[in-house]
């Protein structure tokens, strides 16, 4: 695996916790907090748990959701109910017993430059979540969120609440300005800036347009299926110029450039 | 190590602390990516299916859960035999546990290829796992496991190659697993490991296309559980060479159970996606469940579900 060195080379922990609060964060989204039996590491922006729900052999597999306000023993996580595994996850009641592996993946790079930009399509808010106001401190960060429209004014609320100067974009224009999160932070733009990205592929590849116009430090967190988040299964691999690379340990996290994305 | 007392077995030429194997293909090869105690209860690692030459793997999706399973496609990626031999096997063998190599050959050429250079390395290899769920080119693809006469010819091949212990997987697609285990042993294996995945295959409704790009998947997990005890049962009914049970085990009971149906040593895959702590949990178990039966040894834990008797003229 040539990218390896890319990533921080430190395995991935299997804890136990309990689901402490599961809270509606706007258009069907669930904001949850788990507090684990033993204390987490630190983890980045950009790393990930497998999260699942102890015992239960159906749903099989954790499900990897980005990660945010780590810290001791509670990680929150944020997330849209789309099949079998998120919707069981937005049921459960506080107390239910879970089951998480991480943190897994690299996450995003320490920032080089004085600017960073941020951007989320819908969900892809969530490693950004604290790390706009940590880096707000030592430099100069915007993030913009990217939403289809019409059914997200909630989250899209429920996300400005926590970062007040966040710029809003819908593709139907009906919440904030009309357009992409890529447009819209293709409007931000200035030379120099770090542009780190999260969201549905199709939102990321369309982010080479950051790279045409000159960004130099493009970053973007890719989403595959996943079975085991510690690089054994092979299951979650991304082509990329260097070769095949595993989302799950390699990544998420990529440079741009670095993805073959018409593979 | 007390925890570990009468857990150590010798299965077909292979000397292990524990009778709990990793599976092939879903523990990572570079041990900097081994979670923090996770070889605790291991009593050896197999490696990914090795091939001659590098493989890419499968292209599109690789991975589809079903209820309680999991199926795969993720085509034998790997870095082939001689990548294997620099940088796997010594990484692997850091570990101080047996290393199995899991070798897929598609003609008799390559397996005799991929064995020399293993050859080279006999040292460091605990033992040697044909994976016969692999096609057979020269019997136009079909698994070299399905067909006893390819079964007989590459595990004999093998067997004259190879000079350490030999161990064979077997495939459930096999017509008949006792018929299979039967020529392993007669032609030279040492252990049967029962068995691979479960073909299988998804579609993608919204499509209207099979899931998967070559349409079939391997299926595991704890959905194959009561399909694979049943396998086991049969090699082990039907053969002396020691019998390890894979196939859905995701906790200490299922451990357990194929035990008492005859497997010697068990092999865990999918459940080490659910939790790295499974080895060690389950020679707990082990070790219980033999201290409250006075059960010494664990080879004398192999089969004792078969001397069973069942009250005649129930409901
Ligand atoms: C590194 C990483 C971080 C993620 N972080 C978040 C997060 O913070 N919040 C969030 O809401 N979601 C996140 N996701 C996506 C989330 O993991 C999936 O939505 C979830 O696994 C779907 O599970 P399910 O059982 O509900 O869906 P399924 O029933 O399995 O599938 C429903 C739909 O989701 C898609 N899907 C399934 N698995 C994945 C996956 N691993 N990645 C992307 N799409 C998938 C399927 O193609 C299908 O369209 C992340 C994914 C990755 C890889
Ligand atoms: C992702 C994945 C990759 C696998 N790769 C291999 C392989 O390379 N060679 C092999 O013989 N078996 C391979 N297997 C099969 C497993 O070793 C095991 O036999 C099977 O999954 C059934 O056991 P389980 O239900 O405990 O997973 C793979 C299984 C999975 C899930
Ligand atoms: S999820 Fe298994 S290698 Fe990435």
């Amino acid at each position: 695996m040539d990218l390896l060195h890319k990533s921080k080379h430190q395995p991935p922990l299997d804890l136990k916790g309990s689901l402490a609060f599961s809270e509606a964060a706007g258009s069907g989204c669930r904001y949850i907090r788990v507090e684990t039996d033993s204390a987490l590491p630190d983890t980045s922006p950009g790393q990930f748990f497998l999260l699942r729900v102890s015992g239960v052999s159906d749903p099989l597999l954790g499900r990897p959701f980005a990660s945010f306000s780590g810290s001791g023993n509670s990680v929150d996580f944020l997330f849209r109910p789309v099949g079998r595994g998120t919707e069981l996850l937005a049921s459960l009641p506080p107390g239910t017993r879970v089951d998480l592996r991480g943190p897994c993946g690299n996450g995003f790079p320490v920032p080089r430059s004085r600017r960073l930009i941020l951007v989320a399509g819908t969900l892809g808010i969530a490693p950004f979540l604290d790390a706009a106001a940590r880096f707000s401190r030592t430099l100069g960060v915007t993030t913009i969120l990217g939403v289809p429209g019409h059914g997200w004014r909630d989250f899209s609320g429920w996300c400005r609440d926590r970062i007040p100067d966040i710029h809003i974009a819908s593709d139907d224009g009906t919440i904030g300005n009309p357009g992409t999160a890529v447009e819209e932070a293709l409007s931000l733009f200035q030379h120099e800036d770090e542009v780190w990205a999260c969201g549905p592929n199709p939102m990321l590849k369309n982010m080479g347009a950051m790279h045409s116009a000159g960004c130099e430090r493009l970053f973007v967190s890719l989403e595959r299926r996943m079975a085991c988040g510690m690089g054994g299964c092979l299951g979650c691999s991304i082509e990329t110029r260097s070769g095949s690379a595993r989302a799950c340990v390699e990544g998420p996290v990529f440079e741009w450039k670095e993805v073959l994305w018409n593979e | 190590m007390s925890k570990l007392a009468g857990l150590h077995i010798n299965v077909g030429g292979v000397s292990m602390e524990t009778p709990v194997i990793i599976a092939s293909g879903v523990w990572p090869m570079n041990p900097s990516l081994w979670p923090k105690g996770s070889l605790e209860g291991v009593g050896a690692i197999c490696s990914k299916a090795i091939t001659l030459e590098p493989r890419a793997g499968n292209r599109g999706n690789r991975l589809r859960e079903t209820h309680s399973g999991l199926l795969n496609s993720i085509g034998l990626q790997n870095g082939g035999a001689v990548s294997f031999i620099e940088n796997d096997l010594p990484a692997l063998s850091s570990s101080g546990k047996p290393v199995v190599a899991n070798i897929a050959f598609e003609t008799l050429d390559e397996l005799r290829m991929i064995i020399e250079r293993l050859n080279s390395c006999r040292d460091m290899i605990g033992a040697i796992e044909m994976n016969v769920s692999c096609p057979n080119v020269s019997m136009g693809g079909m698994a070299w496991g399905m067909d006893k006469g390819s079964l007989e010819r590459s595990v004999t091949a093998a067997r004259s190659l190879w000079e350490g212990p030999l161990w064979v997987k077997l495939s459930p697609q096999a017509p008949s697993i006792a018929t299979a285990a039967r020529i392993c042993e007669t032609s030279g294996a040492q252990a049967v490991v029962v068995g691979n995945t479960w073909l299988g295959m998804a579609m993608d409704n919204d499509r209207e296309e099979p899931f998967f790009d070559r349409v079939f998947a391997g299926l595991s997990g704890p959905a194959i559980f009561p399909l694979s005890l049943r396998l086991v049962w049969e090699a082990a009914g039907s053969v002396n060479i020691p019998v390890v049970g894979c196939g859905g085990i995701c906790g200490p009971e299922e451990a357990l159970s194929m035990f008492l149906a005859g497997a010697s040593a068990v092999a865990l895959g999918t459940g080490l996606f659910l939790d790295s702590r499974i080895p060690s949990s389950t020679c707990e178990k082990l070790s219980e469940h033999m201290k409250r039966r006075s059960i010494p040894e664990i080879k004398d834990l192999a089969g004792r579900g078969r001397h069973f008797r069942r009250l005649q003229g129930g409901a």
